[in-house]
């Protein structure tokens, strides 16, 4: 009976996506479009530039490099931040109308400043990266940081608890939930940002094979580099949320119970 | 600033942690001349970077402003800034449009929901940039091309947010009408569509930011007309007062679009327990 | 039954036989003043309960006495020293169980934080913890489980455990049981009197609840008045062994329980908030 009903529930989440592809194969199958070529060909190019372990090295390498050290930088730099602005009431405060000035920046229409400042080579890029994906982890964390439950403030202060260990043991443990929510954001917007950045200075990675295919009017490895980029952000969500189900167990379990419990 | 009764009271602005706020509390000004004081010293530290850098790198903050005040003049500026704020808009109303009604639809049939799920959480996770070169071929250096692009990336979280809305109702649906013998158009009126606006709100404030974003991308990169254009072009003459005045413009619109957005926030959830306890984000 | 009257029989050098002491608190936010001017002493070993009107300003009380929160006049006073910030010997259990205890962190870890805040080796608080746990009558297999895996009245008996396990001088409840159903009041009600009889343990215990008020201590500080006031210190002699049917029915519990209504509603209503 079980396995009967989880063989539905794939039935069901995979039906649709199954029947697109087909239908798209079929459709595009004798196409003479420029622009929109065989699902077969884009397939091919796809597995020749992307599946092959030593093209897809050489393609993803520069651009895993340069979001993981962007994306690090980033996280670490939002959480410190983010937990320093959000205790210390009194600075994030005095802050507010510059930090929201710098956030409502389109990330994107830095990167001049960023190209004329920093030049093209990988730092700018990864510094560019971790700008733009800082801002979602800062402020969530300040928001989880602040909303700490007063209650629990109060059985650590009852019980003498010393700062250090009332901020790891019962404000981050807090404010976990709003820091992944920031970090999920960063993650979905440093992506872009590095398909962006790699549009410029040639140094390889995904943004620039992208921009190189449709330059030379590739278009069928052009649509395997979109196919290629559509599979990384989707593979990388899935890893955040596998961690992100490990650490927030607690989170999602008693959610759970309380809704139950309505 | 809420007039302050007592410590028990909490401030709207902002949630009370620690005597430090009780302290600003009695001195609001203080709390304003802090933030003033901040603003000048970010203005200093732009200043010194301009001086300290090789010449020509970065504008100080006078000649920024400057330029701005004669670009404002001009009415090329005006035209860009036009075509940024309507392709801003439109993107984001054709998505209120699409994303709401086909979200809540789907949502309300846990067939549709699942039937969806797969594809819909692929095609969000693709950078909407990954287009961007095809639908240049398209369509070229145009705003249809970077309305396009804006709806293609912000549609999905209004569209998830949606479903989810409708998800919640869709629960409380079937308890509710099964005890009560609600009517079904009042139901939807006062419950369900109260219980799904603040879902609908959250993807609304993604999407919106990043309508924005996709906007200037799309201008910037691909080349089609607006504030992005104007920045790109800048850089390639490089005429770096004129690109960073138009960064300042593009943070202002910003602002202003953050703002507008947390105002018709409070205003439509102003019962909901979030919003009466966090404040301006 | 004899009463006592609002100011103490004075004992002016340090006693150790007064686990704390209100003298002359008061408190005031802003312009307005929720506490007058409160003394009451609560001697080592006894169960005392603080009972008043919603609004009177329990909480603030025992915000003061507790040390979150420092008073505007008079001093509270712990082993006869004053405090002006949480003293070591004081523990508190809140009323509102499911946001006192922490929901990521194991019923054991939740008992453990305050020993390990105060220097106490993981494996001697975990011991510790384990029998605290068992004193509230808490199943082995609790301690690894989440909080909100638990009904409510177990909630407060960890955060019971939790207090129990800090090993305070004084106990300071704030209506610890109104959050429950009424059959598991009564439960840790009686679990709380056996606890303060075998652990002799100082019990100050604020409520709004009369009839607890009466069945559960030695002597209960009746609270009225805007600002509030002690109206008077009322004994309860009705002897070490209680139950919760034989006790409530005898004739000397109505007397005490009346008195203590009359006391409590004796001043003027609270003036509206500000």
């Amino acid at each position: 009976m079980r396995v009967s009903n989880s063989l539905k529930m794939i039935a069901l989440e995979i039906w649709l996506p199954i029947l697109i592809v087909v239908v798209w194969w079929f459709a595009s199958a004798n196409s003479t479009s420029l622009y929109f070529p065989p699902l077969q060909a884009i397939l091919e190019s796809f597995a020749e530039n992307w599946l092959d372990p030593q093209e897809a090295i050489q393609n993803l390498a520069p651009s895993l490099l340069l979001l993981g050290s962007g994306y690090l930088l980033a996280l670490v730099g939002g959480v410190v931040l983010g937990t320093l602005f959000g205790i210390v009431t009194p600075i994030e405060h005095a802050t507010r109308p510059v930090l929201e000035t710098l956030r409502a920046v389109p990330g994107v229409a830095l990167l001049p400043i960023f190209i004329v400042l920093f030049g093209i080579d990988a730092q700018m890029k990864i510094l560019l990266i971790a700008f733009g994906s800082f801002w979602p982890i800062f402020l969530n964390t300040i928001d989880g940081v602040r909303a700490v439950e007063p209650l629990l403030l109060d059985v650590s202060r009852v019980f003498r608890v010393g700062r250090a260990r009332r901020l790891f043991r019962i404000v981050l443990p807090s404010a976990g939930p709003q820091i992944f929510a920031g970090a999920r954001t960063a993650l979905a917007i440093a992506l872009i940002i590095m398909v962006v950045a790699e549009t410029v200075g040639g140094s390889g990675g995904i943004g620039y094979f992208l921009l190189d295919a449709q330059r030379n009017f590739a278009i069928t490895a052009m649509w395997g580099a979109i196919l290629a980029l559509g599979i990384l952000g989707y593979v990388l969500n899935i890893f955040f949320r596998i961690i992100e189900r490990r650490v927030l167990r607690w989170h999602r379990l008693q959610q759970a119970r309380l809704e139950t419990a309505k | 600033m809420s007039v302050v009764q007592h410590e028990e009271e909490e401030d709207i602005d902002l949630p009370t942690v620690g005597a430090a706020v009780a302290g600003r509390r009695r001195r609001p000004w203080l709390g304003l001349a802090l933030q003033i004081a901040v603003i000048l010293l970010a203005g200093g530290v732009w200043w010194l970077a301009s001086t300290l850098l090789p010449v020509g790198t970065m504008p100080s903050p006078a000649e920024t402003f400057a330029r701005l005040g004669a670009l404002a003049l001009t009415p090329e500026f005006w035209i860009a800034v036009g075509i940024t704020v309507a392709t801003f808009l439109a993107g984001l109303i054709i998505c209120i449009l699409i994303g709401i009604p086909l979200g809540l639809a789907i949502g309300a049939s846990t067939f549709a929901t699942q039937s969806t799920r797969l594809v819909f959480d692929f095609l969000r996770t693709i950078p909407p940039i990954a287009i961007l070169p095809l639908l240049l071929l398209l369509l070229g250096a145009q705003f249809q091309m970077v309305l396009v692009l804006v709806i293609g990336g912000a549609i999905w979280p209004i569209l998830i947010q949606s479903i989810y809305a409708a998800r919640q109702g869709e629960a409380l649906l079937v308890d509710v009408a099964r005890t009560f013998k609600v009517p079904r158009r009042w139901f939807i009126r006062h419950i369900f569509l109260p219980g799904a606006l603040p879902f609908i709100m959250t993807g609304l404030r993604v999407g919106t930011t990043i309508c924005l974003l996709l906007t200037i991308t799309g201008e910037l990169l691909g080349g089609a007309p607006g504030i992005g254009f104007e920045i790109a072009d800048a850089m390639a003459f490089y005429d770096n007062s004129r690109m960073y005045a138009y960064v300042l413009v593009s943070a202002f619109l910003g602002l202003l679009v953050n703002g507008a957005f947390w105002a018709a926030q409070r205003r439509m959830l102003h019962w909901h327990p979030s919003i009466r306890r966090e404040g301006t984000r | 039954m004899t009463n006592i009257g609002t100011r103490t029989s004075p004992q002016p050098t340090v006693d150790d036989s007064i686990a704390l002491e209100a003298r002359r608190l008061g408190h005031s936010y802003g312009d307005r003043d929720v506490l007058g001017s409160i003394d009451f002493i609560v001697p080592r070993g006894e169960f005392v309960c603080i009972v008043g009107p919603s609004g009177v300003g329990k909480t603030t009380l025992l915000r003061c006495l507790s040390g979150l929160q420092v008073s505007s006049r008079g001093s509270v006073l712990v082993k006869g020293q004053p405090v002006k910030e949480p003293a070591r010997g004081v523990a508190v259990v809140f009323q509102d169980y499911s946001r006192s205890l922490m929901p990521w962190a194991s019923v054991l870890h939740n008992v453990t934080l305050p020993l390990r805040a105060n220097g106490v080796r993981r494996a001697a608080a975990e011991t510790t913890a384990r029998a605290a746990l068992a004193q509230v009558a808490l199943a082995d297999n609790v301690a690894d489980l989440y909080p909100w895996q638990l009904s409510g009245g177990m909630q407060q008996r960890v955060a019971i455990a939790r207090a129990l396990a800090y090993n305070p001088q004084v106990l300071l409840m704030d209506e610890p049981f109104a959050s429950v159903d009424a059959q598991t009041r009564a439960d840790l009600e009686d679990l709380m009197r056996k606890l303060q009889r075998d652990l002799d343990l100082t019990v100050l215990l604020v409520t709004h609840d009369i009839d607890e008020s009466v069945y559960l201590s030695d002597r209960v500080i009746a609270l009225s008045g805007s600002p509030a006031g002690v109206a008077d210190i009322v004994e309860v002699p009705l002897g070490a062994e209680r139950d919760q049917i034989g006790t409530k029915s005898l004739p000397e519990f109505a007397a005490i329980r009346a008195r203590v209504h009359g006391l409590i509603r004796h001043t003027a209503a609270p003036t509206e908030l500000a």
